[in-house]
Order: C-alpha cells, then structure tokens, then sequence
C-alpha cells in the first residue's frame, strides 16, 4: 500500500530555565497512517496528542524526528496538510460562503470559481439557506461542518482533527460522527483524528494509537475489523472498548504532570 | 476662677468688637492690575515705587499683571478688581456688552502704540502694502486693534484685506522675526524693543494714525466706587501726583520703568519719549471710539451719548484738580 | 432616540432659564439660555467678529480637524498592526509612546508653532497628536486580542505574510480599530478649540470664533458656541457608532 503520512523519531522538548527541567513531550513516535486510513489517535488528557498533530500541520516545531508526507519531508505550514480546530476556527467577521472558499482564496482561485465550489459543499453538507449568515449566528455541529467543508475543498492530502466534535453535546456528536463518516466513505480522505473519548475512536477508526502518559510513547495499535456501518453496541465493539480502556488505566499509574 | 472667667470675658468682647473698629478705621484693601511691561501705565509703578498711596491713605494691593486689556476686563466681571490701568477700548466695550460695571476716573496716557514691520527683507512701505499681509495684534477690541483698523480704514483699505491675527505681545518681537507675521501693533515699550533689537522698525506710529488719541485710562468699579468713593478719590490723587512726579523727574522715571519692564535702559528711554503722560479726559475722544466700536460690530448702543455720559465720571478728577 | 433621553437636558435649560430669569444667577455671570439663543443667532447672521459668519468657522475647524485626524488614521493603524504582530516591535515603540502619550497636546503648541507657523497647520497637528494615540493603541489591543487559532487556522490552509496581515489581521482588529477612532476623533474634536488658539491666518475656526468673543466680553456668544462645538462633537460621534454597528455586525 502507499505510504501517506510517515512519523519516524518524533521527539518532542519545551526548553526551560534550568536545563534538567526540560519537558519531554515525546521520547520517540513512530507511526504510519497509510493512504485512505482513518487512524485514531486516544491516549490520556495532556498527553502531547494535540502537540503531535500540530506538529504535523507545522505549527510547533520538530525538536528532532522526522515527518514525512508521501516521501516529502514535511517542514513548517503545507497546503497538503489540512486541520479541523476542536474551537472550529471560523474567521467572525466572514459569512458562511467566503469562510468556505478561504482555502481556495489563498490559493489564489477566481471568485466565481471559488463560489461554486463553495456552493458545492454547501449542498453536500446541508448547510442550504445558511450562506450569508455569521459563524455566531450558527449551531455547533454547524460551525463544525462549515470547519470541515473549509479544510476539505482544499484537496489537502491529510485532514488532522483534533477533538472536532469535543464541544459538542452527545446528540449532536454522533450526527456529525455519521456524517463525517458519510463523507470520508465517499471521499477516502487519509484522516488522522485525535480523541479522548474511545467510543467514538471506535465507531470512526480504521486503527487505532494508543499513546502513554508523559514521556509520551505509542503504547500499542489497534486494528479495528468491524464492519462498516458499525454498531456501536457490539460484543466485538465493547471488548476492543474494553482492552484499550484497560490499557490505558493500567498506563495511568504514572499520571502526567 | 472668677479671673478666668473675666479674662476669657474680657478677651472675646476685645476680639469681636476690637478688631471690628480697626476695619472700619483702616482702609480697604484696593485690588488693582495693569498690563504687563505696558510703559503707559508708568504711573502707576511710580505711585507704587514712591508711597504715593500709603501717603493719600489708600491700601493698594496688585492682585494681576495681565497680558491685554480684555483679560482685565475679564477679572472684572469675575469681581476680582476694583481698579485698573487699562485701554480705553476693550473697557468700552466690556461696559457696552454688559460683562463688566466700571467708570473710568481719569486718563492714563494718549499715543504711545506703533505698528511695527520687519526691519530687513520687507516690502511694506505704507499701509496700503499690509494687503493681504498677517498683522498681530493684542486682541480684539484692544486700543491697537482699534488704531490699526483705524488706520485701514483711513487709507480706504477694507479690513478683510489683512489678515489680523491674536499675539500676546510678549511673543510678537519673537514672531515678527522668524517672519510668522509681517507686521504687529503693540504699546511701548515693545515697538522700541524691536527696534533696539534691530528686528523692526515702526511702519507708523500711533501719533500718525489719530493723532491725541486717547489710550489707557483708570477706572473703578462701580460698586466699589459707591462703597469706598474716599478710597478712590486717593487712588487717583495718587495718579494725579505720579503723572507729574514722571514730568518732572524723568531720569528716576525712566528708572522705575527699567524696573516694572524688566528692559534695557535705552528701549524704556525711547519708548517713554514716545508716550504722552496726562490725566485730562476726552470726551470727544471716548465718543469716537464708541462710534468705530459699533461700525465694527463690537458692541451696540441704543443711546451711545448716554452711553459716554455714563461710562466717563470726571467729577472725582475735577474736585482733586481744584483743590 | 427615545423621547426620555432628552429629558434631562431639557429639564436642565428650564431650571436654568428660571434662575437666570429670577435673578439668582446674575445676567453678567452666567446668561439665560435665551440669550444665549440671541447670541447664537447673532454668530449665524454677523458673526464673531462681525463680518466672520457661523458657517464658515465650522466649516475651517472642520477642515483642520479632518487634516489631523486623516494623517492621525494614516499613521497609527498601520503602526499599530505593526506593534501588534511583531513583539520585537511593540518592545521597541512602547517606551517611546509611553513617554509621549501622556503629554497633552496643548503643551506642543510652542514646538508646533515653531515647526509650523502660526495657523492651521500647526492646529491640525495638535489634533493629530490628540487623535494619535487612542486610535493607536486601541488597533495594537484589537490586533493583539484576535484568538490566535484563527491565525493558526489560516497558516494551517498555507496563507502567506500578506494573507495573514490583509485578510486576518486587519478584519480581525476592526471593531478595536473602530473604538479607537472613535476615541480619537473625540479627543481631536475637543482639542480643536485649544489648538486654535495658537492663532489662525484666516481669521476663522470655532476656537478662534470663541476666542473673539471673550475679548469682546460677549459670554452669550461664548456658550453658543460652546453648544456648537458640543453639539457637532456629538454628531460625529452618533455617525461613528452607526458606520461601528454596520459594519461590525458579526461581534
């Protein structure tokens, strides 16, 4: 299979005042997220998952390590890596539409171009009759689906999601876990998603990466072969539930700082 | 006990009808103002500087130096003043607008101003050149702004032609020089100043625009001249006495001016030569400048001889003039 | 605006137009509103001084407020997003604004006058440095409070300097941007008086207007034009709050 995303060494240091006190995010990560994957990521509260997707879409610095994208080595903000912000990230002061089109602004696409695109994901994402409201004028889930329309008509060749539906309530949460299921069945987008809650890990992933409190290591991967659609209330479903709850309780023992 | 008791008695009686007599006894505290470094109001440093009030038995207390004549007139309509050495327009007009209640008792000076332009590099050779030109003066409605509109309108010029301007004197010479203005219309001794400084020279003098005219007078407030009318009669006996004190003594008239302008001795010289020292009053005078001030629009006067009749009390110079 | 909030103005001219009638407040010390309105009508139809109409000190005061205040804009909003993004920046410019700021415009009047001469330059100065500093700082604190996701959200999508700067930034510290120009032309507006004191070659401006009417004792026309000056203060203000609610509708 083609290789995507490729994380070999990853280590992670804060600097601080006196040199002992350095905090050691990551000791050593590495991981692969192959084309088309849908690879979860859980692992205990401040645990480093956010800084390692960050790190990813370049907005924290490698201390060493490398990551590389199809063979590409990554350094710094790429338009190939694309990130849903759990905050959703919406600019206020844009409607709907231009908050939809900005990746294509950037890119440099004419406006009647970048409308009608936009519009497409409008549709495909039922967002219809919202195009000239302001993001404070949205609902969560909608403000959410808006995120993720702008990330993805982009074309980047990873979507990063850290925690998207966190700020959701539970009804809303599994509405957009289908939806954004229905989207990636269609799209087959490689997805690396950050969660702490492992029933959705569970639902949503191809693998999952179960990561250690500080010094942060890949304790274990899982591969989930549950059929899609997948019941949430499944045996198979609630014994990998069970052994990556497990897991994690018993890494626990030493809390992170 | 009982002594105490008398004592304390004693003590407060003295103290609250004591110190009552020694008010009335003595007199009122005269809060007057002048304007600073103007050699007009020469006499009244030289009544000052010679005890001519404590002589006459008036208690003169300076309460303001200030920069032009309406700041005075100003001060009294707040009821800070009872007397002042001021120009005979901006009083006028104060009077004429109903902001300030004072009389004039006697007259100060006649002449004495000068319109001043650059000495080197200029193109103004009479008043008709002023067209166009940037003239500071003291203020509106002052003596100088009068003579200079005056003159203006003397040499058929329309006083929109020149572009007048507000400068404290003090800051004209400074003006006139890094040529922010082209020319100012000052009271000596600043006209000579700029002379000695080689900075200006006069373009006319106030002699040449209205010849005799009167400039500063002395006036009283009204209210006060109805409750201490003996005290003004002092102050002006005083005036009266420091007008021909500076006739006669020159030299220590000079002195004293040196002193109160703080300003060389051969500025203060010239600009006293250029000053005439008088008491007379001019009724005519003052009707002329009712006259102008309400062509310009400055005041406006139902019955203007009235007006004049009311503002000059003349009486208080005739009976110390007659004694 | 509803009809209750012009009541206590009201109230307070007909408190005032009794005491004054009455006699308790003498006519010398404080006039009566309706001479006032005499004085107010005299400024429109003769002028102060005469000759020198309402309209046209407005419009010349107007004109230099306008002055200071543009190059007050044209400086401080890119300054201030400058200081904003760039700590470097800000380290560098705080200790310098925050000697200067404290010192009023008034006292520049001397430096202004020697810099620029008597006249309306040198008042549109004093109400550019008024201006300056609200408009200032209020864009640094705007530039400085926008979330920072959302730059972060725009480097994720690969934006460039320029992107960040027009498309984020600027957007971004609108409704602060919009508070300190309000702010400032406020200030402005209110130093224009002051500033016009140090003299104007024309002859007009309404501080230069108010000026006149002190030396010529004329305290009705004093007020009245101190109700101009107030009242246009208070029109521009009114326009600024409506171009802020239009166009920060997304707050």
């Amino acid at each position: 299979m083609a290789l995507s995303l490729e994380i070999s060494g990853l280590k992670k240091v804060y600097p601080s005042v006196a040199p002992d006190d350095n905090v050691q995010v990551f000791d050593r990560i590495d991981c692969i997220v192959e084309k088309g994957q849908f690879l979860t990521i859980v692992g205990p509260s401040g645990c480093g998952k956010t800084t390692l997707l960050r790190m990813i879409a370049g907005l924290e610095e490698v201390t060493s390590g490398e990551i590389r994208l199809d063979g590409e080595r990554l350094n710094g903000c790429n338009e190939k890596v694309g990130m849903v912000f759990q905050e959703y990230a919406l600019f206020p002061w844009r409607k709907l539409l231009p908050n939809i089109e900005v990746g294509l602004e950037i890119k440099g696409v004419p406006a009647k171009e970048r409308r009608a695109e936009a519009m497409e994901y409008v549709r495909a994402f039922g967002l219809e009759g919202f195009e000239n409201k302001y993001p404070k004028e949205l609902s969560g889930g909608m403000k959410q689906r808006v995120a993720i329309a702008r990330t993805l008509i982009a074309n980047p060749q990873i979507v990063l999601m850290d925690e998207p539906f966190g700020s959701l309530d539970s009804q809303t949460r599994n509405t957009m876990q289908n939806f954004l299921l229905k989207i990636w069945t269609e799209r087959k987008d490689t997805v690396l998603f950050v969660t702490h809650n492992v029933d959705e890990a569970v639902y949503l992933s191809d693998r999952i990466a179960v990561l250690s409190p500080r010094p942060t290591k890949i304790l274990k991967v899982f591969d989930v072969n549950l059929d899609r659609p997948r019941d949430r209330t499944s045996r198979e479903a609630n014994r990998l539930r069970r052994e990556i709850l497990a897991l994690l309780e018993h890494s626990e023992q030493y809390p992170c700082q | 006990m009982k002594r105490l008791m008398t004592a304390a008695m004693l003590f407060t009686l003295v103290a609250m009808f004591g110190t009552d007599t020694w008010a009335q006894s003595s007199a009122p505290p005269v809060r007057m103002a002048y304007l600073q470094s103007d050699i007009h109001h020469l006499a009244l440093w030289v009544a000052l500087e010679k005890g001519f009030f404590k002589v006459n038995g008036a208690d003169v207390e300076v309460k303001g130096v200030f920069k032009a004549g309406p700041e005075i007139m100003t001060a009294f309509a707040a009821g800070e003043l009872d007397m002042a050495y001021v120009g005979e327009a901006p009083s006028t007009t104060a009077v004429a607008n109903k902001a300030a209640k004072v009389v004039v008792v006697s007259q100060v000076n006649t002449e004495g101003s000068a319109l001043v332009v650059a000495k080197k590099k200029t193109n103004i050779k009479n008043l008709t050149d002023l067209q166009g030109k940037t003239v500071a003066v003291p203020g509106h409605s002052t003596v100088q702004d009068f003579l200079l509109r005056r003159a203006l309108r003397g040499s058929g010029m329309a006083l929109e032609q020149v572009n007048i301007i507000v400068l404290k004197p003090p800051e004209m010479i400074g003006a006139l020089r890094i040529g922010q203005v082209d020319a100012f219309i000052a009271w000596e001794p600043y006209p000579s100043k700029a002379d000695t400084m080689s900075v200006g020279r006069n373009l006319a003098t106030s002699k040449e625009m209205w010849p005799g005219h009167p400039c500063c007078v002395l006036v009283s407030d009204r209210g006060f001249l109805d409750r201490h009318p003996e005290t003004v009669v002092a102050v002006v006996k005083s005036h009266v006495q420091a007008t021909e004190y500076i006739h006669r003594n020159p030299e220590d008239a000079v002195k004293i001016g040196i002193k109160y302008t703080g300003m060389d001795e051969a500025t203060v010289r010239q600009a006293v030569q250029n000053v005439t020292y008088t008491y007379e009053l001019s009724l005519q005078g003052e009707k002329e400048y009712v006259q102008f001030l309400s062509e310009l629009g400055y005041i406006r006067l139902d019955n203007p001889d009235g007006f004049v009749d009311q503002f000059i009390n003349p009486d208080i110079l005739k009976g110390i003039l007659s004694q | 605006m509803s009809w209750k909030r012009l009541l206590p103005p009201v109230v307070l001219l007909l408190v005032w137009q009794g005491l004054s009638a009455s006699g308790v407040i003498p006519e010398y010390k404080l006039p009566s509103p309706v001479a006032v309105a005499a004085g107010l009508l005299d400024l429109i139809r003769t002028g102060m001084p005469p000759g020198h109409r309402l309209h046209v000190h407005i419009y010349y005061s107007v004109q230099r407020v306008l002055w200071g205040y543009a190059l007050a804009l044209l400086a401080a909003i890119p300054l201030g997003i400058f200081m904003g993004w760039s700590r470097t920046l800000r380290n560098l410019m705080e200790p310098l604004v925050e000697m200067i700021r404290p010192v009023p415009p008034l006292a520049w009047i001397p430096l202004a006058i020697l810099w620029f001469g008597i006249g309306g330059k040198s008042a549109a100065f004093i109400i550019f440095l008024g201006a300056f500093f609200p408009i200032l700082l209020n864009t640094v604190s705007g530039v400085r409070s926008i979330d920072p996701v959302l730059i972060e959200a725009a480097r994720v999508l690969n934006a460039g300097r320029r992107f960040i700067f027009l498309k984020v930034l600027v957007p971004g510290s609108v409704p602060s941007i919009l508070t300190g120009m309000r702010i400032g032309i406020g200030i402005g507006w209110m130093t224009l008086v002051a500033a016009e004191f140090t003299g104007v070659k024309q002859g007009y401006g309404l501080g230069y207007m108010i000026m006149t009417a002190r030396d010529i004792q004329r305290s009705d026309e004093i007020i009245a034009g101190m109700m101009v000056i107030g009242l246009i203060g208070l029109g521009i203000d009114a326009c600024l709050r409506l171009a802020e609610q239009h166009l920060v509708k997304w707050r």
